[in-house]
């Protein structure tokens, strides 16, 4: 136990330390005592706006997405038994990003529109998968890697949508669109961040307390079933919350990809292994690792940004790969 | 027939100083590199670039066009033209389906397989990379001269170079307050050295922040542009409602003080016949005093 508590204390300061560089860093240089202050209310207008307006509502939209990624990730990971599984490589934030651009191509500018299209779109692709991997399935809820192939497969139809949406779009919205599907925190203001921080909020409550049913469901369905657990309804309840859990987070930043992936690992890598805490430590880890992303993504190559969806590609794909082999 | 061949001879004579000119001796070539060939004037246009269906129109060409792409609709003549979809990477098909005998394109690396197939498919191309002011007097210039009509193209391309100097002489001794132009939000673009805007923007006696960045259309971010800290912004009519009402923006000295100009997009959208209006408009925007 009293190990435990040092994991908490450092993934509490590591998140906070990144928080706070974050605050600190930008093409503006600005002295840590002027963060200070700005952040207080005080002192020069323009310091002011930048510390409140665009770079503080932009780590806490990385944090909350990055969280969201993280949660979501470990409570599919633990439902299917894989350590593979997350939100965009199974094709729900591809399913969102449909709902999302589909609502674009009609001009919505509406942020709660534009995140109930996304909401849409990833149930929909969420239905589609399970569907796909219990009409493959031997029983009951289908193979776990069936399910898998069948988000990647529903992936890259979502794709395939998305460029038929954008096809004959104005230039402008295609980049626009285009940059929404690379993922960024960019566009972040305080009026948008209460309604992904309450669907974050209330996913990540709902998963803690299911927390102990996706013990029971990664020991495998026999074991599970054998313990009280309904396995169907319970991983088809926790796989649509954890989809909607990423979907909030496609609606407000675009596609990010493989934070869900590596998150969980570095957490159970930590020796956690009860989802309850898992996911609790992997909303922590997940915000760090997005923040920091942003951090690079906003400072490496000024004037411009990169965009965060690369960024997070860059550094989970080869991890992805080490997984694999580390599996295979 | 031959008087007009005689006078485009006579002015290409007096324009082949131009510097975009080929060595001499070799046959002209457009911006792929693929010879410009002069036949007898095309009778069916295809013109797949925006700034260059503008032109045709103001070349009296207009009612040859029998296609142009989504986007071209100035002048509001050219809207009855038939639509062929995108200028970049454009459907051969649909563009041979309208039986053309001259077909404009833009010169992007885009558009090479396209000009390349219409040339095998026997249809004469000119592909000109109109990104810069000079090459939209070249276009004005050669264009007339493809469709025999040399002293019209060079009057168009004369009567924009004349007001563009007439507009930077009255603006020369003039402060040179910093812009920005805002083009888009999401991401945020603007427009650098690679734009004729950049030019507009010199010419109308400003200058731009992003005048050190060579791409025509880079993405920057909001922190940078209040880094650069302009004492304008200009915009179109749908961005500055965008500007005004983003809290990221509300402490930029611009924005705060109402510097924000707007423009009218269908004037300084194209590099085309209107450059001159659009460099007047931005000069009287930028310099209310001195010049209304």
């Amino acid at each position: 136990m009293h190990h435990r508590a040092w994991h908490w204390i450092a993934m509490g300061a590591v998140l906070a330390a990144l928080a706070v560089i974050s605050l600190g860093t930008g093409v503006i240089h600005i002295p840590a005592g002027e963060v200070v202050s700005a952040l207080q209310g005080s002192g020069d207008a323009a310091t002011v706006s930048i510390i409140r307006n665009l770079r503080l509502p932009r780590i806490v939209l990385a944090a909350l997405v990055g969280a969201g990624l993280g949660m979501s990730g470990s409570a599919l990971q633990g439902t299917l038994r894989n350590g593979l599984a997350e939100p965009y490589l199974l094709g729900v934030s591809g399913g969102a990003a449909v709902g999302a651009v589909i609502a674009f191509a009609f001009n919505a500018t509406n942020d709660g529109i534009i995140a109930l299209a996304a909401f849409a779109g990833a149930g929909v692709a969420v239905l589609l998968a399970l569907l796909v991997a219990r009409a493959a399935g031997r029983a009951g809820r289908g193979d776990p890697r069936t399910l898998l192939m069948a988000g990647v497969v529903i992936g890259a139809f979502a794709n395939a949508v998305i460029m038929i949406a954008l096809a004959n779009a104005p230039p402008n919205t295609i980049r626009g669109a285009l940059w929404w599907m690379m993922g960024s925190v960019a566009d972040s203001s305080w009026a948008a961040l209460p309604w992904i921080a309450g669907f974050i909020a209330l996913g990540a409550g709902l998963l803690i307390y299911w927390a102990r049913e996706i013990d029971l469901l990664a020991l495998g369905d026999e074991p599970a079933a054998a313990l009280g657990v309904n396995v169907e309804s319970s991983a088809r309840r926790i796989y649509l919350l954890a989809a909607l859990l990423a979907a909030s987070t496609v609606a407000a930043a675009g596609l990010i990809g493989f934070v869900g992936l590596i998150v969980p690992h570095i957490v159970r890598a930590a020796g956690i292994r009860n989802h309850r805490p898992l996911i609790v430590g992997a909303g922590l880890v997940g915000a760090a690792l997005v923040i920091s992303a942003d951090l690079a993504a906003r400072t490496i190559r000024p004037p411009g940004e990169l965009p965060l969806g690369a960024v997070t590609a860059v550094l989970g794909v080869p991890f992805f790969l080490a997984q694999l082999r580390k599996s295979a | 027939m031959l008087h007009k061949r005689f006078v485009a001879l006579l002015l290409l004579a007096a324009t082949t100083s131009c510097a975009r000119d080929a060595t001499q001796g070799a046959p002209e070539a457009d911006d792929f590199g693929d010879p410009i060939i002069v036949r007898s004037a095309p009778r069916r246009i295809v013109s797949l670039n925006p700034a260059t269906t503008d032109l045709i129109f103001a070349l009296g060409a207009g009612d040859r066009l029998v296609g142009r792409t989504h986007w071209d609709v100035y002048p509001e003549a050219a809207k009855a033209v038939r639509d062929l979809g995108s200028g970049i990477r454009p459907n051969v098909e649909a563009v041979l389906g309208v039986r053309p005998d001259l077909v404009i394109l833009y010169a992007s690396k885009d558009n090479r397989a396209a000009a390349s197939e219409l040339r095998t498919a026997g249809v004469n191309t000119l592909s000109l990379k109109i990104d810069h002011i000079a090459d939209f007097y070249y276009a004005s210039r050669t264009i007339g001269r493809l469709l025999g009509d040399s002293a019209r193209g060079a009057i168009v391309a004369d009567s924009v170079e004349r007001t563009l100097k007439r507009v930077r002489a009255t603006t020369q001794s003039l402060d040179k307050p910093t812009v920005f132009w805002h083009i888009w939000d999401a991401p945020l673009i603007t427009i650098g050295r690679g734009s004729y805007m950049n030019e507009l923007i010199e010419i109308a006696g400003g200058r731009n922040i992003y005048g050190d960045v060579d791409q025509t259309s880079p993405a920057v971010s909001i922190e940078d542009v209040l880094k650069r800290n302009p004492r304008y912004i200009i915009t179109g009519p749908e961005g500055s409602l965008k500007i005004m009402k983003d809290p990221r923006w509300s402490e930029a000295p611009a924005v705060r003080d109402r510097r924000i100009l707007v423009v009218d997009t269908a004037i300084v959208g194209r590099p085309s016949v209107r450059l001159g209006e659009a460099a007047e408009s931005i000069a009287r925007l930028l310099h209310p005093k001195e010049l209304n």
